[in-house]
């Protein structure tokens, strides 16, 4: 045998041992826990023979006695890039079969040099989470003190390249934060978790005894804390969601959202919006069917479909072009505004504007809430988010008022102060400062107290009102565009797009300005 | 077991899907009126409808259980 076929046969040797991961009893284990390995993941994330390898040969260094004598292939992680649909991605995915996952030196010293990469090259982050954590053993004592550089350069490429984090497995304190700093986070149902401490070092600190899915699972973070955006059957759902996700998206702030080819007419007429939306203001309907009959073949993608359910957003195509939509549900409490829809809007819409993604906003919103409750809760900063934020975007943006517009709610939701590119009603729309009862209860208060028969007096004040209320009266003062028939609505927003494509806003320079958070 | 819980005061005029019912995520359970409209209180999950624990006309508080549903764990 040449002197080169042995030194081939050690390389191919040596590579077969490294992609056996943690070994088949391990690998056997991640299947019985109904989880796919790392490199299976990444098999169905990225196009077929499309993944390059960063650091397969690597493992850890450590001389500590728990690790001197254990393997790590890849030291835990896999990294490395390829293509989604045949645009460039970087990913990093956590080997739960490897120390749990756990997060050693020369791992992390991988997926850094990975998230360099995505950033220079301008293209998106993914981490797959399956991770234990920081391996302690590497992190002893006060050596921690130069940890931590990760989330720094995550927060250095926000809005510049879109970073997806998705939850596989259960996750404790660094891969939690990972997370918090990413657009997308999708989490497995009942097989993820993420928490800042962990079960063990929860009741080690404060005594409380808790399981990882009550501390930290799918349920909390996508109906609780709104930590996480999408709640997913399986491994497979995961990734799917991930690759729809970033179909929306451009590669980088630079680019536009990548549009694909569409053959749902954009004037198509809907006829039947008028059945889906009562127009007695007393009734209410699923805003969902609404944005299904305009967008592209009715496919939307919500966007944390279960946490904050009073307001809808997510993406769809209108005309193929990728759209952000921001909708009032007058199903959840009316579709009025709290602290937690207002923080879902914002951060939305920061996303949608960070990624050159236009924003659809559809208002039927009788207002924020109002009372003790919510002003503890601080819903003058929270609603002051959404302000911020759609002040802020500068994408091309379309309001159609489908019904309510009520107060602080309608400037929140792109009203004519917020440069709406196009701004239209239906015949349904109510804008107002706010409804006739509140107003007569303020304006007519003396007045009606003083009445021999208050309730009747406040009945026709109330009616007089009312009357004050209707889009005819904006339109006549030309601060509505125009006043549309619903079936039009697709073939309206399409044509204002179309018309907003060329927008360029330029804006005092700044720093950066002063969120309200 | 899921807790059906009213996400604001107001008082129930409507029952929308007895005890047995199954119910898509979404769908009504009970309706409440409250700022002036009819609310429902959907079903967070799809499910079979185990107990309705209002009446028509109780007025029910923000975080008030008004039904239990069986999801698919039971």
């Amino acid at each position: 045998m040449s002197e080169w076929q042995e030194k081939l046969d050690e390389l191919n040797t040596k590579k077969e041992r490294y992609r056996q991961m943690g070994g088949p009893e391990r690998v056997a284990r991640q299947h019985a826990m109904g989880k796919l390995t790392a490199r299976e993941r990444l098999d169905l994330l990225l196009d077929p023979g499309s993944f390059v390898e960063i650091g397969l040969l690597a493992h850890h260094q450590s001389q500590h006695p728990d690790l001197k004598d254990k393997f790590t292939p890849a030291d835990g992680v896999i990294t490395g890039y390829g293509t989604i649909d045949g645009r460039r991605v970087c990913v990093a995915a956590y080997d739960f079969t490897v120390l749990g996952g756990s997060m050693g030196e020369v791992g992390e010293g991988k997926v850094a040099r990975l998230r360099e990469m995505a950033l220079r090259w301008g293209v998106p982050m993914i981490w797959l989470l399956d991770s234990a954590g920081a391996r302690i053993q590497e992190f002893t004592g006060s050596q921690f003190a130069k940890a931590g550089d990760l989330f720094r350069e995550q927060v250095i490429m926000s809005g510049v390249v879109p970073q997806v984090a998705a939850l596989m497995g259960h996750c404790a304190a660094g891969t939690a934060y990972i997370p918090a700093l990413a657009d997308f986070v999708p989490m497995v149902k009942g097989r993820s978790s993420m928490a800042l401490g962990g079960p063990h070092l929860v009741k080690a600190a404060v005594g409380e005894d808790v399981d990882v899915n009550e501390l930290g699972g799918s349920k909390v973070h996508c109906e609780i804390s709104g930590c996480a955006d999408l709640e997913v059957e399986d491994d497979e759902a995961c990734i799917r969601a991930i690759r729809e996700f970033l179909s929306y998206l451009p590669s980088n702030n630079r680019e536009q959202p990548p549009v694909i080819p569409c053959d749902d007419p954009p004037d198509r007429y809907i006829d039947d919006m008028t059945s889906v939306v009562p127009t007695n203001p007393r009734k209410v309907y699923d805003m969902r069917q609404v944005i299904r009959r305009i967008v592209d073949h009715g496919h939307f993608f919500e966007i944390k479909p279960r946490w904050a359910r009073n307001i809808v957003v997510g993406f769809a195509r209108l005309e193929g072009r990728p759209v952000g939509i921001v909708a009032n549900q007058p199903l959840y409490l009316g579709g009025v505004l709290d602290v937690d829809a207002a923080d879902k809007a914002a951060r939305f819409i920061m996303l949608c504007d960070a990624f050159n993604v236009p924003l659809l906003f559809l208002q039927d919103i009788p207002g924020f809430l109002v009372g003790t409750k919510v002003e503890r809760q601080g819903i003058i900063r929270h609603g002051a988010k959404m302000l911020y934020a759609v002040s802020e975007a500068t994408v091309p943006k379309v309001t159609v008022i489908v019904r309510k517009a009520y107060g602080a709610g309608y400037f929140v939701m792109c009203g004519r102060g917020y440069e709406p590119d196009l701004l239209v009603a239906w015949p349904t729309a109510e804008i107002s400062v706010m409804g006739p009862e509140g107003a007569t209860n303020i304006i007519y208060r003396k007045e009606i107290a003083a009445a021999e028969d208050p309730d009747k007096v406040w009945a026709e004040r109330t009616a007089e009102f009312r009357k004050l209320i209707d889009p005819y009266i904006a339109a006549g003062y030309g601060y509505i565009d125009d006043v549309i028939d619903p079936g039009d609505t697709r073939k309206v927003v399409i044509q204002g797009f179309r018309m907003a494509a060329t927008k360029k806003v330029q804006r005092p320079w700044k720093k950066h300005g002063v969120m309200p958070v | 077991m899921i807790e059906v819980k009213a996400m604001m005061v107001g008082v129930v005029i409507r029952v929308d899907a007895g005890p047995g019912t199954e119910v898509a995520e979404d769908q009504p359970i009970v309706t409440l009126e409250s700022m002036k409209m009819e609310l429902p209180v959907p079903a967070p999950r799809p499910g079979r409808v185990r107990e309705i624990r209002v009446q028509v006309g109780d007025v029910v508080q923000e975080g008030d259980v008004v039904a239990l549903l069986e999801d698919e764990a039971g």
